[in-house]
């Protein structure tokens, strides 16, 4: 099934680091209402895609925040 | 709420196969594909994950439309000559109508994605099979000499391929223009059949 794209919620960050160990992944894997989730470590936004049916997008930037990490909403 | 803009992924599309055509992998980045699109990064990343994920959706693609005009009015039960000049046609529109999307599939064939883009499309298999049986009933009704399949690909389709380059390229050997005719295929086509006849 296609994803719907309001559940998509895309964000520019500074998590550069690519240890698939990190807590800020750790906490994205654990999250039961993230369906799916990746860092395009490659690009200079470090962009966060999350798919989630239920978070708001400050739920989002507040749980990235908390690791020290700058997140902040992409139009 | 969000709808999906079919004419703008349109447009990603075909200006992401023109940068990397152009560029490589090297030089292209979602930025820069935003940037030419007039679309947001926001809104490119609510499509793909990251430009890997990018490069094989739109291989992806390619690859189907390129599987389903190749076995067009094509069947594996067509005699071994009358299919392969079948094949012949098909692979020569297809590469004379969509050069760029060709030029594009054959950068990512031989990177990394090859396999990952092949083993995304289901009907890849089906085509396979569908070539598989064709030379099987080939060799059976002796219509060609058993070959290592690499061998046989090449004979089979190499003349082929290489014409299509100089057509691609609109030259030939010393930079003489070159455009390649149904007479050329036909005479190229005749020397295949000979060399592939027992």
């Amino acid at each position: 099934m296609e994803t719907n794209l309001d559940t998509i919620h895309i964000f520019k960050t500074n998590i550069g680091d690519q240890d698939p160990n990190c807590p800020v992944r750790q906490k994205l894997n654990a999250h039961s209402a993230i369906q799916q989730w990746s860092i395009d470590c490659d690009d200079v936004d470090c962009v966060l895609r999350v798919v989630s049916e239920t978070l708001m997008p400050e739920t989002i930037i507040d749980m990235i925040t908390e690791f020290g990490h700058e997140c902040q909403e992409l139009d | 709420m969000r709808v999906r803009d079919v004419d703008k992924e349109k447009l990603v599309i075909a200006t992401a196969i023109d940068q990397i055509v152009e560029e490589g992998f090297q030089g292209f980045s979602m930025n820069k594909l935003a940037k030419a699109c007039s679309i947001s990064v926001g809104t490119l990343y609510i499509y793909y994950k990251d430009k890997d994920d990018l490069i094989q959706k739109i291989g992806a693609i390619i690859a189907l439309k390129f599987f389903t005009g190749t076995i067009k009015n094509f069947s594996p039960k067509m005699t071994f000559e009358e299919g392969l000049w079948k094949q012949w046609e098909n692979r020569a529109d297809f590469t004379m109508k969509y050069p760029k999307e060709v030029a594009f599939f054959e950068i990512v064939k031989h990177s990394p994605h090859g396999e990952a883009i092949l083993d995304s499309i289901k009907e890849f298999s089906d085509f396979r099979q569908i070539m598989k049986e064709f030379i099987e009933n080939g060799l059976r009704n002796k219509e060609i000499v058993p070959l290592t399949f690499e061998v046989f690909w090449s004979i089979a389709y190499g003349p082929l391929y290489t014409l299509l380059n100089l057509h691609t390229e609109g030259k030939s050997m010393g930079g003489k223009p070159f455009s390649l005719t149904k007479e050329m295929m036909q005479e190229a086509f005749k020397a295949t059949i000979k060399a592939l006849k027992p």
